[in-house]
């Protein structure tokens, strides 16, 4: 009996070890089930780039990460899955638009001179924009009381030729407009003397007497000089510096007289666009985390409240226990005293799943308890088999010691096939699946795993631990049900 | 070999062949059955074989939970329409207490908007019961795909193990089985989409594969008993050897598919709204993989031949038990 007090031994020591472990490591729940948003992003292929290689992948997940950081979502975590995808998991967060913002754009950042000769159309472009933002403000009802513009902007808008698509409200059709004057504004600048590379931080703060807020930059010594020759090329003239934001001219400024001779020097500037602080805090986290090596969609958004994540988490927790009880009760009416010990192997199988989903760690996510509660299923099959042998084996008349040894030893090879096939199929899903399917593999590997230990070793140790109690030694608590011949 | 194999000797209480005519007939009224479900769900205006869900189509579904206290508001669904993107389907679930609205793919900013035009017309609602998911229509011929493969490669996985294991008879049959399940299953969820809308996602994938490894579980225990009863009688008719086979693993049989059902009824019953359908087809999917387990395979069996090769029993893992 030596050796089966050994094993006892070991699954005490595993159980108490199981227990400290979840003591000390919460599970890791997934935000269907704690609450969250999570953005699946792909990366789409740009210029020369065809195919996007492991390297420009994890650039893309830095950036990301520097941004998700910026935008201080507590555990947020930044994976990539694939060849081209990024996911993104911000828990806690309900309403993923900013998120979105911040995340999905490229954020490549230009400087450009305007071209010669281009200023009295730059004038009427710049007043034409200033008119039809002002409109759009009055339209969607952000400005109450703003001057009436109606009349500057129709005689504005028949001077100069822009069409826009018939049978749009107004508020498209001036939308539309506003587009094509930015297009025109950025078609007046040169090509870019430099980009955002070149900078080495960002900031924002509210401009004086104003509700306005201005992002400030800061350049490496490359780009400090680049943007002195820059700004001494145009200073003076009524030429303006523009700064383009993923093609978007976001601010158009005039360089003084004063800076003719060296430029604007020292290394820094700002963005005065009128940005209100949310806008002007987005910016300077897509800046500070760098612009994106190639352009992002948002492909999917999975976000769930947190109290329906909570009601998640409880119904399938009462699903848990009610199923493991259902089970439990069911096994001890059809085998007794082994039934008894199949249910203690069984919390001890729940128990050490549970140790094992921690130490990974596995997030839980609801197919995975549902794999889960699925493998308690299969685990009870494992002890099902070997009871029905040992039945076998007590019909013919052998001695109950011996039956229930040779139903351990003669239902091995069905319990190694079945569990070795299921294997075969997790890790097919594993290896082949996403998301949701690879987490139901997971969970149901790991189930299948430790079904075999604690079916093979734990329900066996535990029966012989039974069965040194003479008490119970009686064939009828192992028979049980009605199918004595 | 043990001793003992009294059982493996007795006459069996029940002979599966004696049905043969009758399991068979009735597996292909099943199959044409099924198959009809799947082809009138092609005919349909779901012009799939299966009513795909959000997963594969792409989209975005919207649903929140409206405060309804003392009542809920009225609103009218003119106005509602009027707020959101062209081509939503809008439906009311639980007495008007929560709604779900069904677009085109949105994104983020647009997905925010449309909850807060749910708002303004039918609110207030609930912010914390808000559950959005977009899935671009990309990925849900990915998902199909990768789901696909992984159903071919676990099956062919499978089918390696067990011809090596047993015999290239049985790795076919066991293979025939899986795929019987999976149309049965399938079969089943077209005629739920055809006459109640019962949509698949990618939990319904999952379930389809855990039906095969389930099934195959069932299969591989009738497989070892058979092969057991070739050890202890070879001289039996292959047929009388599947039938003994089918009879002393027909208990266990049982016994196993109402312990997996179990928890799958408390998923059904308590598992909620999410979980619903999932558990459905796993019920479905765990009764017809036990079905076939009994009445597919072993009727057909002794009729391709059956006789395993008579091997020596010394590479049978159950000597490492």
């Amino acid at each position: 009996m030596t050796k089966s007090q050994g094993w006892l031994a070991l699954i005490l020591a595993l159980a108490i070890g199981s227990v400290l472990v979840l003591r000390s490591l919460p599970l890791s729940l997934g935000l269907d089930l704690r609450g969250g948003s999570q953005l699946t992003l792909l990366i789409k292929p740009a210029g020369a780039i065809k195919k996007i290689e492991p390297n420009k992948l994890e650039a893309v997940k830095d950036v990301l990460e520097r941004r998700v950081n910026g935008l201080g979502v507590s555990e947020a975590t930044v994976t990539s899955s694939g060849d081209d995808k990024i996911i993104v998991q911000l828990p806690g967060v309900q309403d993923p638009r900013k998120a979105a913002e911040v995340l999905g754009t490229t954020a490549m950042l230009e400087f450009r001179a305007q071209k010669p000769d281009t200023e009295q159309e730059m004038t009427g472009l710049m007043r034409l924009k200033r008119l039809l933002v002002a409109k759009l403000d009055q339209l969607v009802g952000r400005d109450k009381k703003g001057p009436d513009v109606d009349k500057s902007l129709n005689e504005l808008l028949k001077s100069l030729d822009l069409n826009s698509p018939e049978g749009a409200s107004e508020q498209q059709q001036l939308e539309a407009i506003l587009a094509d004057t930015n297009r025109r504004i950025v078609s007046l600048f040169e090509a870019p003397a430099f980009t955002g590379t070149h900078l080495i931080d960002a900031g924002r703060q509210q401009q004086p007497n104003s509700q306005a807020w201005e992002v400030t930059l800061r350049f490496d010594r490359i780009g400090g000089d680049e943007f002195a020759a820059l700004t001494k090329s145009i200073a003076g003239t009524n030429r303006l510096l523009g700064i383009m934001l993923d093609g978007n001219s976001i601010s158009e400024a005039s360089v003084g007289p004063q800076f003719a001779t060296a430029g604007i020097t020292g290394g820094s500037a700002s963005i005065t666009g009128q940005f209100t602080a949310e806008q002007a805090r987005n910016l300077e986290v897509q800046l500070r985390g760098g612009a994106l090596p190639l352009p992002v969609e948002i492909i999917e958004n999975r976000s769930v409240g947190p109290t329906l994540g909570a009601e998640n988490v409880r119904n399938s927790l009462v699903a848990a226990v009610l199923g493991i009880a259902l089970v439990g009760v069911f096994m001890i009416v059809i085998y007794r005293v082994p039934g008894f010990v199949a249910v203690l192997a069984l919390c001890l199988y729940a128990l050490f799943n549970l140790a094992i989903y921690a130490l990974i760690p596995v997030t839980l996510t609801l197919p995975g308890i549902a794999g889960f509660i699925l493998s308690v299923g299969m685990a009870v099959d494992a002890n099902i088999l070997i009871f029905e042998r040992t039945k076998e084996e007590l019909q013919d008349g052998n001695s109950l010691f011996r039956s229930v040894e040779a139903g351990f030893s003669r239902a091995f090879s069905s319990i190694f096939d079945g569990h070795l096939t299921t294997l075969i199929s997790c890790a097919a899903l594993g290896w082949l699946g996403t998301g949701l399917v690879r987490g139901f593999a997971i969970t149901l590997a790991v189930g299948v795993l430790l079904s075999l230990f604690t079916a093979l070793t734990c329900s066996r140790t535990l029966l012989r631990l039974v069965l040194s109690y003479p008490a119970l030694r009686k064939p009828e608590f192992f028979l049980g049900s009605p199918s004595h011949p | 070999m043990t001793s003992s194999s009294g059982a493996l000797l007795r006459e069996p209480s029940f002979r599966i062949n004696k049905y043969r005519r009758f399991c068979m007939v009735l597996t292909i009224v099943l199959l044409i059955l099924s198959v009809l479900g799947l082809l009138l769900s092609w005919l349909s205006p779901i012009h799939a074989p299966l009513k795909p869900g959000l997963d594969f189509t792409g989209g975005t579904a919207i649903q929140v939970e409206r405060i309804c206290s003392p009542s809920c508001k009225s609103f009218s669904m003119e106005e509602l329409r009027k707020t959101l993107p062209a081509n939503a389907v809008v439906q009311t679930l639980d007495a008007g207490k929560a709604i779900s609205v069904r677009t085109v793919a949105l994104s983020p900013a647009k997905s925010g908007e449309v909850v807060e035009s749910l708002d303004r017309v039918l609110g207030p609602i609930q912010a914390s019961d808000t559950q959005i998911n977009t899935i671009g229509p990309l990925l849900g011929s990915q998902l199909l795909r990768s789901s696909l493969l992984a159903l071919i490669v676990s099956f062919a996985g499978i089918a390696i193990y067990i011809s090596l294991r047993y015999a290239r008879l049985y790795a076919a049959m066991a293979l025939m089985c899986l795929i019987h399940d999976v149309i049965l299953t399938s079969g089943i969820f077209a005629w739920l989409g055809l006459l109640a809308g019962v949509e698949v996602d990618s939990l319904f994938v999952v379930a389809l594969l855990t039906i095969a490894g389930y099934s195959v579980n069932d299969t591989v225990v009738i497989f070892d008993r058979i092969r057991e009863q070739q050890q202890v009688l070879p001289d039996l008719t292959v047929e009388d050897q599947v039938d003994r086979a089918v009879a002393g693993t027909l208990k266990r049989s049982f016994y196993t598919i109402t312990s997996t059902i179990l928890p799958i009824i408390a998923l059904i019953f308590f598992g909620g709204e999410s979980l619903y359908w999932f558990a459905v087809a796993l019920l479905v999917g765990v009764l017809i993989g036990g079905w076939s387990s009994i009445g597919l395979i072993p009727p057909l069996l002794p009729l391709l031949g059956g006789k395993l090769p008579s091997k020596s029993s010394t590479n049978n893992p159950e000597l490492a038990a």
